[in-house]
């Protein structure tokens, strides 16, 4: 029962600490308070301004149409495109939309007319959104007839509202615990053998495994109560629960902890000094995190980033939350994941005990 | 100015000559590059659809084919009832799904797309080129420019990002361990005895980092302009003005958590947690300032990131003149004084 | 009479929390004279030193310093001082000449106008210059300290503890480069635990618990408190029992690192019960050969058994059956007393209910049962020491190494620190011990003395004063390792 007592030596040393318990306690509280709000990449309130050449009832009556919608911010009417292209460069408005001279007149007599729609496009996602809106507005006032012979109507599945916050949480859930439990352990090794005492443990009996293991529970339960807190937030705040198994996400996170920690742990067994450890850590999270369609679709990604994703245990974390937590699906809509993930993770759980060297 | 000098060498020694450190300060701009110019996008791409169809009419097959030769969708799997089609959403094995109703060809009873909504912004993008798509898409009446970024390339937004979060992430995270680490190793008293002034420290401290920071804005740079093939529009010299500006702002940040730090460990946690993540999130790096609650956009008014940032959109991509980032620059300029002065009065001349 | 003063200590006080430091201390110290501060641990002397060198501010009271005061004239002090911290506080990661060149320059001078100030420390390490200051060993890395604060040639020299872990050798050319720089009109503030050093200052101050108790010449204050500074030479019980089982076998052992060779083909034997003595100077070799025995390095070649394993395979086995206690510190220091004792008892494999008997048996004999729960970090160095060697032989193992256990401990408590090793031989559990201590070296049954990676000499104590026809074992070492012709691995 050796395991015990270190388990043991592990729990105090991060209750004694003045600075880690506050840490595991506030930061995902502040977290899951803050950044739902935060992370909206909802696009609303486009700021627009129109340049109406024509001035006349019809255009007029655009205008209106543009100001009602509740997509734009309506900024105003500068009298020329120049200057509201200038706006633009100003950040004071994001879309123009000029109206033509004789655009009524044009109209009436069955020419096409046409209404020149620039946007800034530096944020491309914004852009494509507000030039679809807007286009959206002057087709349905243009040749309404063809949507009428054939509607397409939309059902927007789990997520009826299209609430941003829905799809955001399960993505914070698996950043607060690469954080956690992927930055502490790897400070963890390294600051033991910058203070020394790693000598005195290499000259006992302790088998390898169980100075690991005992080095990776505590993330687990620190884990595990991060999940815990993220939920219950999820649901006092935002009203957002678990559709599917609440013990299938505390497995996902339990096999994404220990995968994280266990590279901490790697990590911090061939670095020589913190700054590196923290560093390698930083940069691979930063990695796993973007390639693995926590914020972006990773289908959209070329066919060589999207192979990637075959080893990103990220990647099957946020399908497999994403599945239980947002659509509700049980244990076999995400077994491949789950294996996937089991997998990747034991794989470095023994890399981390085989690359902690005792004698050399 | 032979002690400044000899002060300038010692620091760089430590920074360079760690190998592993050195790859990674260069290594982490240049994949990130590569990640974000050719790997991440919010492009509407190989969208996985499901066709929900009893009858194998006419009107229907033309309608399924126009969606599979579209760039942006795949047919992957063809069901009879919509309940089937939900299960495979749920499933992950397909992104939407078109319902076509058993008398479709017959009377147009219309169609109805089933979307995964749980990423709310791609959902809308789908039904919206899907509705494209199947309707034979015609804008009539509007002609669409796309300024700046004709192409759509999301790269053209993520680059002053990166340039904002990685300057940030080495001045700082590299500055905020330096001067601890030499506190915790015995080192500092040793230097407080000697007659060297506090603010040579600092500076000497800084230097190195300021030439790593330099070479990484060059890396970038290069690598936007030969490698991503986004034309720098704006004068080359207000953006390397700006940017020094950023990276001093960096460095004086770093060093006042520094100062404030007792431990290197606790010096780690501040700037990755409490520095980086609120720079990422709040900054409008990835999202939009203006979509947050106002209390929040508050506090966003005091992230520099999203001033650089903003500047570095207006000056690399929109190409516009100094006259339209003076707002910007004069709020970076002002937040560097501060925090360079905080962080001089923040150095302890004497140990605890 | 008109000696002016170098240093004036006028009634300084300082406290940290609850526990008083320095209380109303007052003295003087002369110009060019060489002045010792000592005590035991938890004196104040650290707190003193950097009073003076203006990194402190005292609670009450003033400090001068070549007559500028400590905290208003702060930067002239700064410009005429050296100073040399207790602990090691080198860049690592820079060279010894990088080292060296820094602190020259930042003082506003450079090594070849400094030079002859440290020629006498300085040469001996000077081969090293392109090695890395973090892999010198212990010794040499003071000496390169000792290095860094003479270079700039300062009117006023403060040094805490600086031959703390330094060999006998190094620290006799060390005082004679001391009394050099006193030549010179430098004044000298110097704390150090061992009495040959104290007896070779002009004036020692003697504090205890943050109390100034006396100032006089050494022969006054080594008198008037030798129950402190010259306790009586430890008795031992004579139950001597070794017998002729070889409990560490070493044949041929070698430890290369490239084509440096630190440890060169060594053999030797340690009988079971044996308190062995493993001397040598800075960089001998002998932490390298240590470690070996204790399974941390593979050898390079020969063989070694500890305790009847092979050291090459069977390491893991051996750490099954020794205790181990280095030089740096090595207990938790953000674990308490108990949780120390209970971690290490149980990667043992002892139970709960054992240690926790144990645990009060052993503190009760250490009188340290109010500190039970106190934190490891809390404690002074001393009480650290003890505490880490009866940890280390908590479990009964068959063999116990100690690194340099009792270095910067005062005299009596090294005394107390030498009970319990008899107390350890007595239970029948080999001692292996390396000490810079001459004076503990006698205390030994047999020693060696390693030069260059070889043993030179073994034997008891007594076999080899015979042998090289010298009085103590002092005298025996200062011949041997003269005959050095490395200074480092």
């Amino acid at each position: 029962m050796i395991f015990k007592y270190l388990l043991q030596k592990e729990f105090i040393q991060i209750r004694r600490n003045a600075f880690l318990p506050k840490l595991i306690v506030v930061f995902p509280i502040m977290i899951m308070c803050v950044m739902p709000w935060v992370m909206n990449m909802e696009v609303k309130n486009i700021k627009v301004e129109v340049v109406d050449n024509d001035r006349s009832p019809l255009s007029r009556q655009l205008l209106h149409r543009i100001e009602a919608s509740g997509y734009f911010d309506f900024q105003g009417q500068p009298s020329t495109y120049s200057q509201a292209l200038k706006d633009i460069e100003m950040n004071r408005t994001d879309i123009i939309i000029e109206i033509p001279r004789g655009f009524s007149v044009d109209q009436r007599n069955g020419l096409q007319p046409q209404i020149l729609i620039a946007a800034n496009a530096t944020n491309g996602t914004k852009g494509s959104m507000g030039v679809a809106y807007a286009s959206q507005i002057f087709a349905s006032q243009g040749q309404g007839k063809l949507q009428a012979s054939m509607p397409v109507s939309t059902l927007f599945l789990f997520n009826k509202n299209l609430n941003y916050k829905v799809f955001m949480i399960p993505a914070l859930m698996a950043i607060v615990i690469m954080l956690m439990c992927g930055f502490l352990p790897t400070l963890n090794i390294v600051g033991e053998k910058e203070a020394g005492t790693i000598e005195q443990i290499n000259v006992t009996p302790v088998s390898k495994m169980d100075f690991i293991m005992a080095k990776l529970i505590p993330y687990w339960l620190i884990a595990l109560f991060i999940i815990t807190v993220c939920m219950l937030i999820s649901w006092a705040l935002y009203g957002i629960t678990c559709q599917g198994n609440i013990a299938l996400v505390y497995l996902l996170s339990m096999l994404l902890a220990l995968f994280f920690s266990s590279f901490g742990l790697i990590i911090s067994n061939y670095s020589d000094s913190l700054q590196q450890a923290v560093m390698v850590m930083w940069f691979f999270v930063v990695i796993l995190m973007l390639m693995s369609g926590l914020f972006t679709p990773a289908r959209s990604m070329p066919a060589w980033a999207f192979a990637t994703t075959y080893v990103n245990p990220m990647h099957y974390f946020i399908d497999a939350i994403r599945t239980v937590f947002v659509r509700g699906g049980g244990f076999s809509s995400i077994a491949h994941q789950l294996g996937a993930l089991a997998v990747i993770a034991s794989i470095m759980a023994v890399w981390a005990v085989l690359s902690y060297r005792k004698n050399r | 100015m032979n002690k400044f000098n000899s002060f300038v060498i010692k620091e760089s020694r430590h920074i360079f000559r760690d190998r592993r450190l050195m790859l990674i300060l260069f290594g982490m701009p240049v994949v990130m590059m590569l990640l974000f110019g050719f790997a991440i996008t919010t492009d509407v791409k190989n969208v996985r659809v499901a066709v929900v169809t009893a009858s194998s009419d006419h009107l229907t097959g033309r309608m399924v084919e126009r969606l599979a030769v579209s760039e942006y969708f795949n047919i992957v799997a063809t069901v009879p009832t919509p309940g089937e089609a939900e299960q495979l959403i749920c499933d992950q094995q397909v992104d939407m799904a078109v319902v076509f109703g058993p008398d479709f060809a017959s009377n147009g009873s219309g169609i109805q797309l089933i979307v995964d909504a749980s990423d709310p912004n791609m959902a809308q993008q789908w039904s919206n080129y899907a509705t494209n798509v199947l309707m034979g898409a015609q804008q009539g009446g509007v002609s669409v420019k796309m300024l700046y970024n004709p192409q759509m390339k999301s790269a053209y937004n993520f680059v002053p990002a990166i340039m904002g979060m990685l300057l940030m992430l080495i001045c700082a995270m590299m500055t905020s361990i330096s001067i601890v680490k030499e506190k915790e190793k015995g080192t500092m008293e040793v230097l407080l005895v000697s007659p060297v002034k506090p603010i040579m420290i600092i500076v000497a401290k800084v230097v190195p980092y300021l030439m790593v920071a330099f070479g990484i804005l060059a890396v970038i740079l290069l690598m936007s302009r030969f490698v991503l093939g986004i034309p720098i529009q704006g004068g080359l010299t207000w953006i390397i003005l700006i940017s020094v500006i950023y990276i001093l702002l960096a460095l004086s940040l770093g060093m006042l958590i520094s100062n404030v730090a007792k431990t290197q460990f606790v010096a780690l946690i501040m700037s990755v947690m409490m520095l980086l993540m609120p720079i990422v999130m709040l900054s409008g790096m990835l999202f939009p300032v203006e979509s947050m609650p106002l209390p929040l956009q508050w506090i966003s008014a005091v992230v520099p990131t999203r001033y650089y940032i903003d500047a570095m959109r207006k000056l690399m991509i929109m190409g516009v003149g100094i006259g339209e980032v003076m707002r910007e620059t004069a709020i970076l300029s002002g937040m560097t004084l501060l925090l360079l002065l905080l962080s001089l009065t923040k150095f302890k001349n004497r140990l605890e | 009479m008109a000696i002016t003063a170098a240093i004036t200590v006028r009634n300084i006080s300082k406290t940290y929390g609850a526990v008083k430091a320095l209380d109303n201390v007052s003295f003087q110290v002369e110009k060019g004279e060489l002045f010792g501060l000592i005590g035991p641990d938890g004196a104040g002397k650290t707190s003193l030193f950097r009073i003076l060198c203006t990194l402190l501010l005292p609670d009450n009271g003033q400090a001068q310093v070549e007559e500028f005061d400590t905290v208003s004239q702060m930067s002239q002090i700064r410009k005429i001082v050296g100073y040399m911290p207790g602990r090691f506080s080198l860049y690592q990661d820079l060279t010894v000449e990088e080292n060296l060149t820094f602190f020259a320059t930042l003082f506003g001078t450079t090594v070849k106008d400094g030079y002859e100030s440290i020629k006498a420390i300085y040469s001996q390490i000077e081969r090293f210059k392109d090695r890395k200051a973090g892999a010198l060993s212990g010794g040499m890395k003071q000496k390169l300290a000792l290095s860094c604060a003479l270079v700039h040639q300062p009117q006023v020299l403060f040094l805490d503890e600086p031959t703390t872990g330094v060999d006998p050798v190094s620290r006799k050319e060390f005082w004679q480069m001391l009394r050099l720089l006193k030549q010179r009109g430098i004044t000298i503030l110097v704390s150090t635990p061992y009495l040959d050093e104290v007896r070779q200052c002009d004036r020692v101050a003697f504090l205890d618990k943050g109390r100034l108790m006396d100032v006089g010449t050494p022969e006054d204050i080594l008198e008037r408190f030798a129950n402190v500074f010259n306790p009586p030479p430890v008795e031992r019980e004579d139950g001597n029992t070794t017998n002729e089982e070889h409990v560490i076998e070493v044949r041929h052992l070698v430890k290369a690192f490239g084509h440096f060779h630190a440890v060169d083909d060594i053999s030797f034997f340690v009988k079971k019960g044996e308190i062995f003595g493993f001397l040598g100077a800075n960089g001998a070799g002998k932490t390298t050969a240590m470690h070996m025995l204790t399974g941390l390095n593979q050898p390079t070649g020969g063989e070694g058994y500890v305790a009847g394993f092979d050291i090459r395979t069977q390491h893991e086995q051996i750490k099954r059956h020794i205790g181990y206690m280095s030089q740096k510190f090595s207990l938790y220091d953000d674990l308490t007393v108990a949780e120390n004792i209970r971690l290490f008892a149980g990667i043992y494999g002892m139970d709960s209910k054992e240690i926790s008997r144990k645990t009060d048996e052993l503190l009760a004999k250490l009188n340290f049962s109010e500190h039970k729960d106190s934190i490891v970090a809390s404690l002074p160095l001393g009480w650290k020491q003890k505490l880490a060697f009866s940890v280390s032989i908590f479990h009964h193992p068959e063999v116990v190494f100690l690194d340099e256990p009792t270095g910067g401990v005062d005299p009596a408590t090294r005394r107390q620190f030498w009970e319990l090793i008899y107390d350890a031989a007595q239970q029948g559990i080999t001692v292996f011990v390396t000490t810079h201590y001459m004076d503990e070296a006698e205390y030994c049954d047999r020693i060696s003395i390693m030069v260059d990676g070889k043993i030179k000499a073994i034997g008891s104590p007594d076999e080899l004063k015979r042998n090289y026809g010298q009085p103590d074992i002092d005298h025996v070492f200062t011949l041997l390792a003269r005959q050095a012709t490395r200074g480092d691995n």
